[in-house]
């Protein structure tokens, strides 16, 4: 379970986020929703222990990140906002380095790859050296070395912009195969329908706060609109407004 | 522990990838020898070269008798003719001769007689011909003046006064070190320039391309992660001082410096002895490498920080130059100066002071982890994380 609750951050005189409070359960899909810029990546960030909140704290598992932001990340597989690869390295070598830095023997790592491989449909691309990858082999290469330690929690940030029809079904069918595992997954996303189609629970983010939280039924509910979309916008028009 | 290795093992496999980077990096060590060859073949030449010297005299008619010591002296001469300055100044000749019309008669009056000696200053090359000429006519003045007493009855020896007599302390090895002043700074500057590339890859380069977020998000110490970097871009670096050492040796010892009247011998005690001064070094270089390439705001940035780095294995060699000190303990403390001297010194067969290697080498070495460590606490600064 991840736990987030009053995290607040600015950067200089530029307030990133004022309060943010949400839970992510386990064996559920949370969306994180937000226009570019309402302050999803500075919360996932604190989340996982980038940077520090100035007030609030981030929990995976009752573990306080700020506090303890190793065991907290030995919990998480995130996909990060940078997306940067290593050229030179194979998809495999990506595997293996990021298997290594979490602790894994050589041999677990062989496993783990092999199944990511078959699971993101990479046998094509297991040798190669990442130059040149397309922007959906590269999403998938990034995908596979945050799941390399078998993670409880799984934290992507916009895992599908700017990929193709393909590959974002691809990753729509990872996250939907990741909660039957059980596994607590918490993505963002600024594309409404992605977030209804996929998730159990939406939580809504407009200029630093959270300013909705429950099932698409529910936010539908609380904005008074039939539409999860007009919702949204709604929603986020009240937070600017105000 | 395993994470260091990781690190250390992935940064190398990446660096040693990047061929046209890598290729780069090395053609220093490569070159550097071959420059010290032709520079120090070409000094050989000109401090040795005395053969056929050709000297253009004007009016030599008027002093057969200074001519002679000229040609026993080894030189051809030649008449000239024209602007003895003009030619000079054109560089068309090292040096004229000038023996006045009237060499005769005041030599019979015993006057003051004067021959023109005109040269070129500023010329680096033709300094030892002009002084040969100097000293040529000096000696055929006191031969004159001593048989001008011994025709009068008097002693030669009656003009003998104070002379100066030299006697040189340094050794055979010592004097060819001073030959050597850049051997320390070559070999230092290939620590500086061998691991830089990877150094700045590393960090600069990491964040630039984006991969510095996914690698902190990491369960591991950011400490482990700086060591891991730093002892990669140390292995490079410390390979291309090693081969930029064997390769100035090996120029050294191919070079005909005997015929300077110099001695330059290697044995494997100092080879090892030079092996150990400078170990430290390429970990002091690119400790600093890393941190100014995560504190410079992009790649650029560090390449430009990180380039002025190399001009510190200067640093001791031109201060030695002028402000020439007699090195005493305390030098050897110092990062790179102390590494400095003690090449120069192994090199010079000079006796060093016991405390020297664990000096030099416990402060460089103490350094470079104290400079990691604060790179290691820099990248849990977000202003560092982001770009």
């Amino acid at each position: 379970m991840i736990e987030v609750s009053g995290l607040k951050k600015t950067f200089g005189d530029v307030v990133a986020i004022e309060d943010v409070s949400f839970t992510a359960a386990d064996a559920r899909v949370t969306g994180l929703l937000g226009h570019n810029g309402a302050g999803k990546s500075t919360s996932l960030r604190v989340l996982y222990g980038l940077i520090k909140p100035e007030t609030g704290y981030a929990k995976i598992d009752g573990i306080d990140v700020s506090q303890d932001r190793i065991t907290a990340q030995s919990k998480l597989g995130v996909l990060p906002d940078g997306h940067g690869l290593y050229t030179r390295l194979t998809t495999r070598e990506h595997l293996q380095y990021f298997g290594r830095l979490h602790g894994l023997s050589d041999d677990q790592i062989e496993t783990r790859s092999e199944e990511l491989i078959r699971m993101l449909d990479m046998q094509g691309i297991k040798d190669r050296r990442t130059e040149g990858f397309s922007q959906g082999e590269r999403m998938k290469v990034c995908l596979a070395r945050a799941l390399i330690h078998n993670p409880r929690h799984v934290v992507l940030d916009e895992p599908t912009n700017g990929l193709d029809v393909m590959t974002t079904r691809k990753v729509r069918e990872l996250i939907a195969e990741l909660k039957t595992l059980g596994l607590c997954v918490l993505f963002s996303s600024h594309l409404m329908y992605e977030v209804a189609k996929l998730c159990d629970d939406i939580v809504i983010i407009a200029e630093g706060r959270v300013v909705a939280v429950g099932s698409p039924e529910e936010i539908r509910a609380a904005a008074g609109v039939d539409n999860l979309e007009d919702a949204f916008v709604l929603l986020s028009e009240q937070a600017a407004s105000a | 522990m395993n994470v260091v290795r990781a690190v250390l093992i992935k940064e190398l496999k990446d660096g040693l990838r990047d061929r046209r980077a890598l290729l780069s990096a090395f053609l220093f060590p490569l070159f550097a020898p071959v420059f010290i060859y032709g520079l120090m073949t070409l000094v050989i030449k000109q401090n040795t070269e005395s053969e056929d010297l050709v000297l253009p005299v004007i009016g030599q008619d008027y002093a057969p008798a200074l001519m002679r010591q000229f040609e026993e002296a080894g030189f051809t001469l030649e008449a000239f003719d024209g602007s003895p300055e003009a030619a000079v100044r054109d560089k068309t000749v090292e040096l004229v001769v000038q023996v006045p019309e009237d060499y005769q008669e005041t030599m019979a009056n015993f006057e003051l007689t004067r021959v023109l000696v005109i040269h070129d200053g500023s010329r680096n090359d033709t300094r030892t011909i002009v002084r040969k000429v100097r000293n040529l006519i000096s000696n055929y003045n006191n031969e004159l003046a001593a048989l001008r007493l011994i025709a009068r009855g008097v002693s030669p020896k009656i003009m003998q006064g104070v002379r100066a007599k030299s006697s040189d302390v340094a050794s055979d090895e010592q004097r060819a070190a001073n030959l050597l002043n850049f051997i320390p700074i070559y070999v230092l500057m290939a620590a500086f320039v061998c691991g830089l590339g990877l150094a700045i890859d590393n960090t600069a380069g990491e964040r630039e391309r984006r991969s510095l977020e996914p690698l902190l998000i990491n369960p591991v110490t950011r400490t482990a992660l700086i060591f891991g970097k730093w002892l990669a871009a140390s292995a490079l670096a410390g390979a291309g001082m090693i081969i930029t050492l064997a390769l100035c040796l090996a120029a050294m010892l191919a070079l005909p410096i005997d015929e300077l009247g110099l001695n330059f011998t290697l044995t494997a005690g100092q080879v090892l002895m030079l092996l150990i001064a400078i170990l430290p070094v390429p970990m002091f270089a690119s400790s600093l490498q890393l941190l100014l390439g995560l504190f410079a705001k992009s790649f650029k940035d560090a390449q430009s920080y990180v380039g002025i780095l190399i001009f510190i294995p200067v640093v001791p060699t031109l201060v030695m130059q002028f402000l020439p000190i007699a090195s005493s303990l305390w030098m050897y403390f110092v990062p790179i100066f102390g590494q400095s001297l003690m090449i120069k010194e192994i090199l010079g067969a000079e006796t060093i002071p016991r405390l020297a290697y664990p000096a030099a080498f416990i402060t460089t070495f103490a350094t470079s982890l104290l400079v990691c460590w604060i790179t290691g606490r820099l990248l849990n600064q977000e202003r560092v994380i982001q770009s």
